[in-house]
């Protein structure tokens, strides 16, 4: 080898031997062992049973010994069923109900609660969480009891203050705004904790710049704090879109979709078909809220991201 | 109407073949994925299958639900293995409605045998053992509409365990302080006349109650068309009885009730509801025999004072009773041991021990088990009682009451596969009606309609 090609040789050794190491035998071997129980998880849990769900979609199954090639029968009847576009209209409905609402309070009570020199903050924030894990079906009890038309400590209320008993559980008006309050009171806790944990992880040094810019109170929470704290909020509007498309339990124990279906959700409605083993429309179903549901959380996360 | 769509074999377009295509790679790819092919057949069990008592050996695992009804059947087990020495039985307590249809679909994690609703039997009866060999010499000592309602495509599916007749709840004070005799009451016209003196009295009374869930209400009109014509929501060709005559006299009469105030809207055995029945808002109650647990321990100012009695009539001589509720005994097809379970049932359900140690008083029904009746003939004998007189009803004799209704129950009710996903459509429309939001004619012609078109011509 000649002086100039071991030279080069030299020149060149420091850039290969880390590209190299990387792709060596033994560090990918070591790398592809500790990657493979995700992949066995992802394969046996998820993958696998979506396959096995998007297949059933195309068959007309109740859980007998036969089953019949359907087609995109179990699509085109659900996309043509208005049972199905009205638990889409009142999961829609509740949503609306409690995501703009409870987003815009945590970050005012978050803004709050940062400025604020509280006492008992520890208290504060295990109090503000105990609904968040407080079992659902016990909040739903006691929700039907001080929600009942006639015996319901808040009509009881209402009466006192001369105003007219609510049909709260058992009118088509109201039995949705009753289940969006079991969902406000069980998760404005953890709404509020994601939006105080990202107001407190702004730096204190944009404040002061813009203190010394003369921002008053509410302009710097409108122009700095809301900004900044947009990533947290999409994940929370995402995360809220995703629990409430699937929600079932909630309307499942305070009103079991009634009345006369009014407070059915998807969630509900899906498992309506599981429930009685009409397992093909059950995982059509399946599939066209998934698509929905990613839909409406891309939608939501370039809207944040375009707001930047 | 949308009706699953058939590949055309004579004339198949470009489409159709690829949906062929497609269907035998989904249909091959489910086969290796466990769901069955139709070559499968239901399986029976046949009279050989049953083991002598000296033969029997081995282990079963039975479902039951999770509540007292198990805590009762563990005090089965010593007089069963006193019969059957070999045999241990492990009885558990699980979510039969959530558990069992699944585990039956994949036949996995599956019991030797299963207590289940009457009504949710039929959606999978294919995955059932048919017991119609070893039911044979049953046959005569059950009542009949058990065996109507566990024969599915011609096979028994199921060993009958309990009977739910409808009856006639009052409360005395109530209804003769109105100046109602409770002997009157052998008609619906009768109960609405007494529920309308009882209101004359005290304009707050709302005294029947009408239900406010979907599944009951349904439930609570099928009794009343059982009791009329034999059948319920279809006739013994499948056909929809729901524009029949029996089924608008029902439903005009639940509007009567509505048009009058007369009915309470409430849920079951709810909280607001057990509060009016001892408020005395609630007082005339034709329910199932079920309701017995209610002014047995939820009542404090009324206890004593509810009375009970064969359901009212819908036409002179017609039945006062009728069908609400009931439950059975069923072995999956691929069991281990199906044998051994039917032993285990057969001991529990037709062995006069058996139902003695379930149905007589014990540690967990210190007055015996009154909620349901059994469906052997030869047990509902009102000379021998299984249950005592309880004076939380007046010292009635309930049992003498119950058994008579039970097996006045009429025959020929079957219940279709979709039964309880009709409570969607014909149990929300019933709702409507009890609201006054919906007039008779709408009920039926809407429900006809859903029903028809959801449930008959999907399935």
């Amino acid at each position: 080898m000649s002086l100039l090609a071991n030279r080069v040789a030299a020149r060149r050794a420091p850039a290969t031997r880390p590209a190299r190491a990387a792709r060596g035998p033994r560090t990918g071997w070591r790398g592809l062992l500790l990657v493979t129980p995700f992949f066995v998880f992802f394969a046996a849990f998820a993958a696998y049973p979506l396959y096995y769900a998007f297949q059933l979609s195309f068959l007309d199954w109740h859980g007998g010994a036969t089953y019949r090639w359907a087609g995109l029968d179990n699509y085109r009847y659900l996309l043509t069923n208005p049972d199905f576009w009205a638990a889409l209209g009142n999961t829609a409905l509740i949503w609306l109900l409690i995501v703009p609402l409870q987003t815009i309070g945590a970050i005012a009570a978050a803004g709050a609660l940062s400025r604020a020199r509280l006492r008992f903050t520890r208290l504060l924030r295990t109090a503000v969480i105990i609904p968040y894990v407080t079992p659902l079906a016990a909040m739903a009890q006691a929700f039907i009891l001080i929600f009942d038309r006639d015996y319901g400590v808040v009509n009881h209320l209402l009466g006192l203050a001369g105003l007219p008993h609510v049909e709260w559980l058992t009118s088509t008006e109201w039995s949705k705004v009753t289940i969006a309050l079991l969902v406000l009171w069980k998760t404005s806790g953890f709404a509020l904790i994601v939006m105080l944990a990202a107001i407190q992880g702004i730096p204190q040094e944009v404040y002061e710049a813009a203190a010394l810019d003369g921002a008053g109170p509410l302009t710097t929470f409108w122009r700095i704090t809301v900004p900044l704290m947009r990533h947290a909020i999409a994940f929370f509007v995402v995360i809220s879109t995703l629990g409430i498309s699937q929600m079932f339990l909630e309307p499942y124990v305070l009103t079991d979709g009634g009345p006369y279906n009014s407070s059915t959700t998807s969630g509900l409605y899906l498992f309506q078909h599981i429930g009685a083993s009409d397992l093909g429309t059950g995982a059509a179903n399946t599939f066209l809220l998934v698509a929905m549901v990613l839909a409406l959380s891309l939608a939501a996360v370039r809207l944040f991201r375009e707001s930047k | 109407m949308v009706r699953p769509r058939l590949v055309n074999a004579n004339n198949p377009t470009r489409r159709d073949l690829l949906l062929g295509l497609g269907g035998l790679a989904a249909a091959g790819a489910l086969g290796a994925c466990g769901v069955p092919t139709e070559s499968e057949a239901p399986a029976a069990l046949g009279t050989s299958a049953a083991p002598s008592a000296g033969q029997a050996r081995g282990e079963i695992t039975l479902w039951m639900r999770d509540d007292d009804l198990l805590k009762v059947f563990r005090t089965v087990v010593p007089a069963f293995n006193a019969k059957y020495p070999g045999v241990k039985v492990n009885l558990k307590g699980v979510d039969i409605a959530t558990k069992l249809p699944p585990a039956l679909v994949s036949g996995t994690g599956l019991p030797d045998g299963s207590f289940w609703e009457d009504d949710q039997i039929g959606q999978h009866a294919d995955h059932l053992y048919d017991l119609t060999a070893l039911m044979g010499r049953y046959r005569d000592d059950t009542v009949q509409f058990k065996l109507d309602v566990l024969t599915h495509d011609g096979r028994l599916v199921g060993i009958p365990w309990d009977t739910d007749p409808g009856l006639l709840y009052y409360n005395d004070e109530i209804l003769t302080g109105a100046g109602v005799d409770p002997a009157s009451l052998t008609d619906y016209d009768a109960l609405l006349e007494a529920a309308r003196a009882i209101k004359a009295g005290n304009p707050k009374a709302r005294p029947i109650p009408l239900e406010q869930d979907n599944t009951l209400g349904m439930m609570w009109y099928t009794m009343f068309l059982n009791q009329q014509q034999g059948h319920g929501l279809v006739d013994p060709s499948g056909r929809l009885t729901l524009d029949g005559a029996a089924s608008r006299r029902a439903l005009t009469w639940i509007k009567t009730i509505v048009d009058e105030g007369l009915g309470a809207r409430q849920k079951f055995a709810s909280t607001a509801q057990i509060t009016m029945l001892d408020d005395g808002i609630i007082s005339l109650v034709p329910w199932a025999i079920w309701f017995i647990f209610i002014p047995q321990s939820g009542l404090k100012k009324t206890t004593g004072k509810w009375r009970v009695t064969g359901l009212p009539a819908w036409t002179p001589g017609g039945a006062r009773s009728g069908l609400m509720g009931g439950s059975s005994f069923v072995i999956p097809a691929k069991a281990k041991n199906p044998e051994l379970a039917w032993l285990f049932y057969e001991f529990a359900v037709y062995d006069p021990q058996g139902y003695r140690t379930v149905f007589s008083k014990n540690s967990v029904y210190p007055t015996g088990l009154n909620t349901v009746v059994p469906s052997v003939k030869s047990a509902l004998d009102p000379a021998k009682p299984l249950v005592d007189r309880l004076p939380q009803l007046g010292g009635v004799d309930n049992w003498a009451i119950s058994t008579k209704a039970a097996l006045d129950i009429p025959a020929g009710y079957t219940a279709p596969s979709w039964y309880g996903q009709a409570a969607k459509y014909l149990g929300a429309n019933i709702q409507r009606l009890m609201d006054g939001r919906m007039s008779v004619d709408e009920v039926i012609a809407k429900s006809t309609a859903d029903i028809q078109k959801n449930l008959i011509d999907r399935n």
